[in-house]
């Protein structure tokens, strides 16, 4: 065995015996255990949740998962005098695949009802945008469903309205949180004088099947959407309900001749064809929703059967002399329930997943803690150690830097130097390790003016080694010890100065961190929800406590003549 | 060296610290990016970019950002050490004037609760120290290291949740009850009252008035109290203990047990008044605290002391405050220590100076 070998034999076993040692120490099992259960979270994150913390789906836009401050799921099943609340409603899809909607006789989860003459549908390419909207979900079933109004010249006018539906069933007591639904239409046919031959109208109905179906699509506010025939004409496509024209840059509009708009979802009208419960335009609809400000309070009021469907009426006026034609074409069309509750630990009050944060949080508290302590036990221990062995002047000069630092006061500084130049995860790990490493390095210092005076190094000296030589081979091993101690012991300050800045206002906006969750509590006043104020906290004061074990237990078990004279 | 000497040079030294303070602050206003001017400039408004500048340039005069370095070090020094701090970005008033409104309310939270804690915790130490080894030792000292090593803020989140959330007994805001506003308790009158030709000065004192006062302010405070207070009294505690344990095992306890003495007396004629040298000390040391200690825990309970203050200079990262109340702490921190060395040097017969 070659003599390197034998070395790292040797290291191992003094390793394995060192972590015996530890591990027979109750306080250091402990801390052990709990450093590792964090670090195992904090590796294993995107296993532990599909959620991203700042509410941020894969391709990084931002949508949020439940209502805004939505209370954990589990509270529905636990009884009430514990704090449960059995109203709480939960997410539902309603529809599955919002890309193609498909017919129930072709197995998918669409019924169609047609009321008067010349209407026929049929499956057609897609005409929506190449990516869903956020939240639905749009497998590879491409494509839209064609409703197509045809009539032969010679034939009487008639009006003809078709009715596209979808029927689930609501179970939850309590009220819903939120709805969003989604819909892209393609409107195609003939024209005379650059209007349409049989101008159409749309609603998109939502509501109970026994009782009163809501207009949520489009608003009566938004001009002229619900009570006039529309008469889609060229020069009206700027106008602000919503219609492009599909050549306006639109990907993947569809190759069908001069005549065709798109509703979009992107118009200038945001929430043209966005049917959310929250937009303004649904909220402030007087006329529909009178009893209150909360449109998915109204309509979803009790458990049962509910119905979600568009209803497009073709208003053909034209003489019967004429041949006209006018297809719609369906397509993104979908609904989303959000409900009050969501997950394990519920919705921030931007509805991103407090549990993703939780989880993720654990990330930036080890790798801000750890590096900290790091920097921070490095600096100290080469200024203790120079100012220790090099006496003299260099001892002065820097002892009197240290005592300076150790009596400014460190949060004020500390807001002052982050207001100045920012608050980024990697900032707040320079800045606490250029301020943290003062008492660990005069306790350095007064080790090294011990072991200056010890045989050995006077041994070294007679040798003829320098400075350097001594300070790193014969000094430093026996200052090691104190070393892990401090290592393990500055962890826990580092993390809880990061949660009490972020607590402030000064957080990294690209990360989530513990406190900054805590200050979202003040943000959003919502002190009451105790799933969200408890979790960070305890999480900070957890892996903490076990640093602090940790370096208690390292610190008996590494210098066992300090702990006696102490 | 006398303790003449031992003081003079620890002012000497102080008076050079706080110079350093100077420096520092002036290097971080010098660190800032951007011109510091910038902000007052509007950049909506409709005057010329030349008028702007020039507009521009008459406030650097007027704030002296147009003089040279040292000029400019030497004005902000004297500045500094006469608590002429300017004014606030937010209120555009004089930054001393609201720190002089909010600290006596960060003063009284803080000077309150570490009192309280002090007594708790030396109590409860001494108390720790007769059943030393027990399991209510060891649980004493774990739950005031648990309850150390808690963010202050979320134990205040807590206990709001708590008290305020579910009990609502107390309320979660301010420093006396809203419904005030205009319509004050009195708890004292100053009466003019001429009788003949006599004109008197009636002080009259309304009980009432008062104890609506008191209790209206105790029952905001509580709260912060309490939770400054858990998170100091683990402190005093590990202190006593500590020290405690250190004179309790020397040769004259023994004899004084030997000579038949109580065991009441033994702990605290004996062990705790040679051991309070540290405790005071380290209470001295904490006048370092008393206006930072409660940054955090104010901005928790809207308290309106100095933290709250702060926190509203953070929102709106207006750096004169932030810069103020970092060199007002730093002065609280040198005059604590000297304060701390002083009482070091005449309490205790032993120590040598030097």
């Amino acid at each position: 065995m070659s003599k390197t070998q034998s070395k790292f034999a040797f290291t191992m076993r003094r390793l394995g015996h060192f972590l015996v040692l530890l591990l027979r120490k109750k306080k250091s099992a402990f801390g052990l255990a709990i450093i590792i259960l964090f670090a195992v979270v904090a590796i294993e994150a995107p296993l532990l949740t599909p959620y991203n913390s700042l509410g941020e789906d894969q391709k990084e836009r931002f949508f949020p998962l439940a209502v805004g401050s939505a209370a954990p799921t589990w509270l529905r099943y636990l009884p009430t005098w514990l704090g449960g609340n059995p109203d709480l409603s939960e997410n539902l899809v309603i529809t599955k695949n919002s890309g193609l909607p498909k017919l129930v006789e072709e197995g998918g989860e669409w019924n169609i009802t047609t009321e008067g003459e010349g209407v026929s549908h049929e499956t057609c390419e897609d005409v929506g945008f190449w990516s869903a909207p956020p939240g639905f979900r749009t497998y590879s079933e491409n494509g839209s469903l064609e409703i197509k109004f045809d009539r032969e010249s010679g034939i009487a006018y008639n009006q003809s309205k078709v009715f596209l539906y979808h029927e689930f069933y609501y179970p939850f007591t309590g009220f819903l949180g939120r709805f969003i639904g989604n819909i892209e239409l393609f409107v195609n046919g003939s024209t005379t004088h650059g209007k349409l031959d049989v101008p159409i109208t749309v609603t998109v109905y939502l509501g109970h099947l026994d009782g009163k179906l809501w207009k949520v699509w489009p608003c009566p506010n938004e001009a002229g959407w619900s009570n006039a025939p529309i008469g889609f004409a060229l020069d009206e496509y700027r106008q602000p309900w919503g219609i492009d024209r599909p050549e306006s840059g639109l990907a993947g509009a569809p190759p069908f001749g001069d005549y065709g708009w798109i509703i979009s979802r992107s118009s200038t009208a945001s929430v043209a064809s966005h049917i959310d419960s929250e937009s303004s335009s649904l909220v402030n609809n007087k006329t529909e929703f009178r009893a209150g400000r909360y449109p998915q309070r109204v309509i979803f009021s009790t458990p049962g059967m509910y119905v979600y469907g568009v209803e497009i009426t073709f208003l053909d006026q034209k003489s019967p002399d004429k041949q006209v034609e006018t297809s719609v074409f369906i397509d993104d069309f979908g609904l989303l329930l959000q409900g009050t509750s969501f997950g394990l630990l519920g919705t921030d009050h931007h509805g991103r997943s407090l549990f993703a944060q939780l989880i993720y949080g654990t990330r930036i508290s080890l790798y801000l803690g750890l590096l900290v302590a790091v920097f921070s036990v490095v600096i100290g221990l080469a200024v203790g150690l120079a100012a220790g062995y090099l006496g003299k002047f260099a001892d002065e000069l820097l002892m009197r830097i240290t005592d300076v630092l150790l009596v400014l006061p460190g949060l004020p500084l500390l807001i002052v130097l982050v207001a100045v130049l920012g608050a980024s995860i990697e900032n707040l790990i320079i800045l606490l390790g250029v301020l943290g490493w003062m008492g660990f390095a005069r306790m350095i210092r007064s080790t090294v003016l011990s072991i200056k005076e010890r045989p050995f190094v006077e041994a070294a000296k007679a040798v003829g080694a320098g400075p350097l030589h001594i300070i790193i081979n014969h000094v430093l091993p026996s200052v090691m010890s104190l070393t892990y101690v401090s290592l393990a012991t500055a962890v826990p300050g580092a993390i809880t100065a990061e949660a009490s800045l972020a607590w402030l206002g000064f957080y990294d906006p690209l990360r989530m961190s513990w406190g900054r969750m805590l200050n979202g509590v003040f943000e959003a006043n919502a002190i009451t929800n105790w799933w969200w104020v408890v979790p960070p906290g305890l999480a900070i004061s957890l892996i903490s406590v076990a640093f602090i074990l940790l370096g208690f237990a390292l610190d008996e078990v590494l210098n066992p003549k300090l702990r006696l004279r102490r | 060296m006398g303790l003449r000497m031992y003081i003079g040079k620890r002012l000497v030294y102080s008076v050079f610290l706080i110079l350093v303070i100077v420096m520092l602050n002036f290097a971080i206003f010098k660190m800032m990016p951007g011109d510091p001017t910038a902000f007052l400039m509007q950049p909506w408004s409709k005057e010329s970019p030349e008028s702007r500048r020039a507009h521009q340039e008459q406030i650097r005069d007027m704030w002296g950002l147009n003089e040279t370095f040292w000029v400019q070090l030497v004005k902000y020094s004297r500045n500094l050490l006469t608590f002429q701090f300017g004014d606030a970005f937010i209120n555009r008033k004089p930054i001393s004037e609201t720190l002089a409104s909010r600290l006596p309310y960060t003063l009284v939270l803080l000077g309150l609760s570490t009192i309280i804690a002090i007594i708790i915790g030396v109590l409860w130490g001494i108390t720790v120290i007769q059943k030393r080894g027990s399991i209510f030792d060891s649980a004493s000292v774990v739950s005031s290291l648990f309850l150390g090593a808690l963010p202050t803020f979320w134990l205040g989140l807590v206990l709001l949740l708590f008290f305020y959330g579910q009990l609502h007994w107390f309320p979660n805001a301010g420093a006396f009850p809203r419904e005030w506003a205009g319509n004050w308790p009195v708890p004292s009158t100053l009466n003019l009252q001429s009788s003949g030709s006599q004109l008197n000065i009636v002080y009259s004192f309304s009980s009432e008035g008062f104890f609506t006062l008191i209790g209206g302010y105790l029952s905001h405070v509580f709260l912060p109290l309490l939770t400054l207070t858990i998170f100091f009294y683990g402190g005093w505690l590990l202190l006593t203990r500590a020290t405690m344990l250190e004179t309790i095992t020397d040769d004259y306890i023994l004899t004084a047990r030997a000579k038949g003495l109580t065991e009441k007396d033994v702990l605290l004629k004996h062990a705790l008044k040679n051991a309070s040298l540290p405790l005071i000390t380290a209470a001295a040391l904490n006048f370092a605290f008393i206006l930072t200690g409660a940054i955090i825990t104010e901005t928790v309970f809207t308290y309106p002391g100095v933290g709250t203050w702060i926190w509203e200079a953070i929102q709106f990262l207006d750096f004169p405050v932030l810069m103020a109340v970092f060199y007002i702490s730093s002065i609280a921190v040198v005059i604590a220590n000297i304060i701390a060395d002083l009482i070091y040097g005449l309490v205790d017969p032993r120590i040598k100076y030097g």
